[in-house]
């Protein structure tokens, strides 16, 4: 249970996110939309401490997260794993080592240092890259990999994490229509099966009313909107889009409905390996 | 029609524009020519001052120059290659200027290494080992430095403090403090050309680390990812093949550095050339240069090829 309280967020001048306050149960699924430049992703980043709240609470099952630090606040980033637009992989080091980089926090700091992963971690993060199907690019620079792919390898490295929350910002905006469902069909399938809160930007109205239970909507900062994807009505949609009424839902849409799935990728082939 | 007639009307802000434009380039240019001049004066004021200090001898010796030459030329062409590999010299005569032999280090049974070989590598050797321990030192310095690793000004503020005196200060400045403490030979140019290695790479470095992708490191942060472990897997991956190339090139610098100090007394092939140029011993003074001057083309050769195919690859792990 994610509970938020007036949360804001200030850059100089500017109040990126504005008195926010909400509360997501565990294990719901939900997306976040609005306009370019509303606060979304730093409202993300807030909730994950990428980015520190100017002010309000953030509680996550009773435990104070705006006011961790240290090693607390480690444990919390292990806890709240986190995919980016743009995959914020390290494009030198191999495939699996950036899978397994999400054990970090559950080890000796030395040990990782000097690159000895366990066996049983190395079986983990294969285990991770084949629930994704892209076990075949292990040993790849992940440097090399297409978009789709990385993103991919994010959501492995996750996994890894074994976290009890799973932010998206923007995960699939750099990702051509056919990756797009791959990347979120394997994120419903994490949130259907681990029951692991998933909070995910998105900036196609389509793909949040396809996958969410509940979509926010922000404008501005604010909370504009807050409900189930049936009650997000052409007028909720023009207050978080803007009011002169001109956003027509198919011009913001992937159209990845249109796309015959290549292969069911929630179902059969996925196998929970991490728990 | 007159000229203000035929001047567009301009707006208030690109008439700013344009202002601002004129009066940057003026002082510019006034920046250029007082720059100029600056430079010349220094320049007709360096060369005076050095031929003050050469006890204004300089422009009066340098016909002379031509007979500095002279007793470089051997009495026998072939003397230059018996000087090189200790062979025998028919000219031998008892004196040190053909005793060609006489330096043989002797490894196992006939086998030896011709004496100017050894003090290559012990030169060699000075320039390699300083190049590795000073890289050691300046990479945890560079990143005490970056910005984007170190967050608290005072450790960044002493790391490039350090850097900074350590490189304010040639090679030769350390050797003679340090030949004073420790007496002269290979240890104190060691010493030297370390510290000055720390400063001058670490300088590179930090500018290098300043300069990465921050996403990766986003990326470790966000699975809970210590300060260490983020430099270990976002940033030491991105920078490392550059760390490399540079230390390489530094490598090159550092055997002219410790040739030069070998010839102050830091032992090695310095020594043994300025020994062979104050004596006029021709025949060795050739040999010396012939394989310093081959030694420097491989070590250049042999760098710039492995710099090339480091800074390659990582062109090919950068194409997405
Ligand atoms: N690090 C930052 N420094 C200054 N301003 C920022 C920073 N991050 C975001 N902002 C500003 O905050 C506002 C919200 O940004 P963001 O959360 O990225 O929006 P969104 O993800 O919805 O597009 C924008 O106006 C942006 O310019
Ligand atoms: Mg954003």
């Amino acid at each position: 249970m994610f509970e938020l309280k007036q949360v804001s967020r200030v850059f100089g001048r500017k109040t990126a996110v504005d008195s926010v306050s909400f509360a997501i149960p565990a294990g719901q699924m939900v997306g976040v939309i609005g306009r370019s430049g509303a606060g979304k992703s730093t409202l993300m980043r807030m909730l994950n401490r990428l980015t520190d709240p100017t002010s309000g609470s953030i509680v996550f099952d009773g435990l104070e997260v705006s006011a961790l630090k240290g090693s607390a606040l480690r444990s919390w980033h292990r806890d709240c794993a986190m995919i980016f637009q743009q995959f914020n992989l390290v494009p030198r080091l191999d495939v699996l080592t950036n899978v397994m980089l999400g054990r970090l926090n559950h080890r000796s700091s030395m040990m990782s240092v000097l690159g000895l992963f366990s066996r049983e971690e190395r079986i983990m993060a294969i285990a991770a890259l084949e629930r994704l199907g892209i076990e075949q690019t292990a040993l790849q620079p992940a440097g090399t990999l297409s978009g789709g792919q990385q993103q991919r390898v994010a959501i492995a490295r996750a996994l890894m994490q074994q976290p009890k929350v799973l932010l998206a910002d923007e995960p699939i905006a750099s990702l051509d229509p056919m990756n797009a469902k791959i990347v979120m069909d394997a994120l419903r399938d994490i949130n259907e099966r681990e029951g692991i809160t998933v909070i995910t930007n998105l900036h196609t109205l389509d793909t949040a009313r396809a996958y969410c239970q509940r979509i926010i909507g922000m404008a501005g900062g604010r909370v504009v909107f807050d409900g189930t994807p049936a009650e997000l009505t052409t007028e909720a949609v023009n207050r978080i889009y803007g009011a002169d009424g001109a956003i027509d839902e198919t011009m913001t849409s992937t159209a990845i409905n249109l796309v015959p799935s290549p292969k069911p990728v929630a179902a059969g082939v996925l196998v929970s390996a991490v728990h | 029609m007159s000229v203000a007639q035929t001047e567009p009307v301009l707006k208030e802000t690109t008439r700013e524009i344009v202002t601002a434009w004129e009066r940057t380039t003026s002082s510019r240019r006034l920046y250029t020519v007082i720059g100029i001049i600056l430079i010349a004066i220094g320049f007709v004021g360096s060369v005076q001052y050095a031929d003050e200090a050469n006890a204004g001898h300089f422009f009066e010796r340098l016909p002379h120059l031509f007979d500095f030459l002279q007793w470089l030329i051997p009495n026998d062409w072939n003397d230059v290659w018996r000087a090189l590999f200790d062979r025998a010299s028919p000219l031998d005569n008892g004196s040190e200027a053909y005793d060609f032999a006489a330096g043989r280090v002797y490894v196992w049974g006939d086998f030896y290494i011709p004496e100017y070989f050894e003090l290559m590598i012990t030169t060699l050797n000075i320039a390699i080992l300083s190049t590795i321990v000073g890289f050691l030192f300046a990479v945890p310095l560079a990143f005490m430095s970056a910005r984007n690793i170190t967050p608290s000004p005072a450790i960044r503020f002493g790391a490039r403090r350090i850097c900074e005196f350590l490189r304010a200060f040639p090679e030769l400045v350390f050797a003679g403090l340090f030949a004073a403490i420790l007496s002269a030979g290979p240890v104190p140019a060691i010493f030297a050309i370390i510290l000055h290695t720390i400063g001058a790479l670490g300088k590179l470095f930090y500018e290098i680390i300043e300069n990465i992708d921050m996403k990766p490191d986003e990326g470790v942060r966000s699975v809970g990812g210590t300060r260490l472990e983020r430099i270990r897997f976002a940033a030491l991956p991105q920078v490392l093949p550059n760390l490399i190339s540079y230390g390489l090139l530094r490598l090159e610098i550092n055997v002219r550095a410790s040739t030069i100090i070998g010839a102050v007394g830091g032992g090695g092939i310095g020594e043994e050339l300025r020994l062979a140029i104050s004596r006029g011993f021709g025949a060795k003074t050739l040999a010396l240069l012939l394989l310093l001057f081959l030694t420097i083309i491989a070590v250049d050769q042999l760098s710039a090829w492995m710099r090339k195919k480091l800074v390659g690859e990582h062109q090919f792990l950068l194409a997405h």
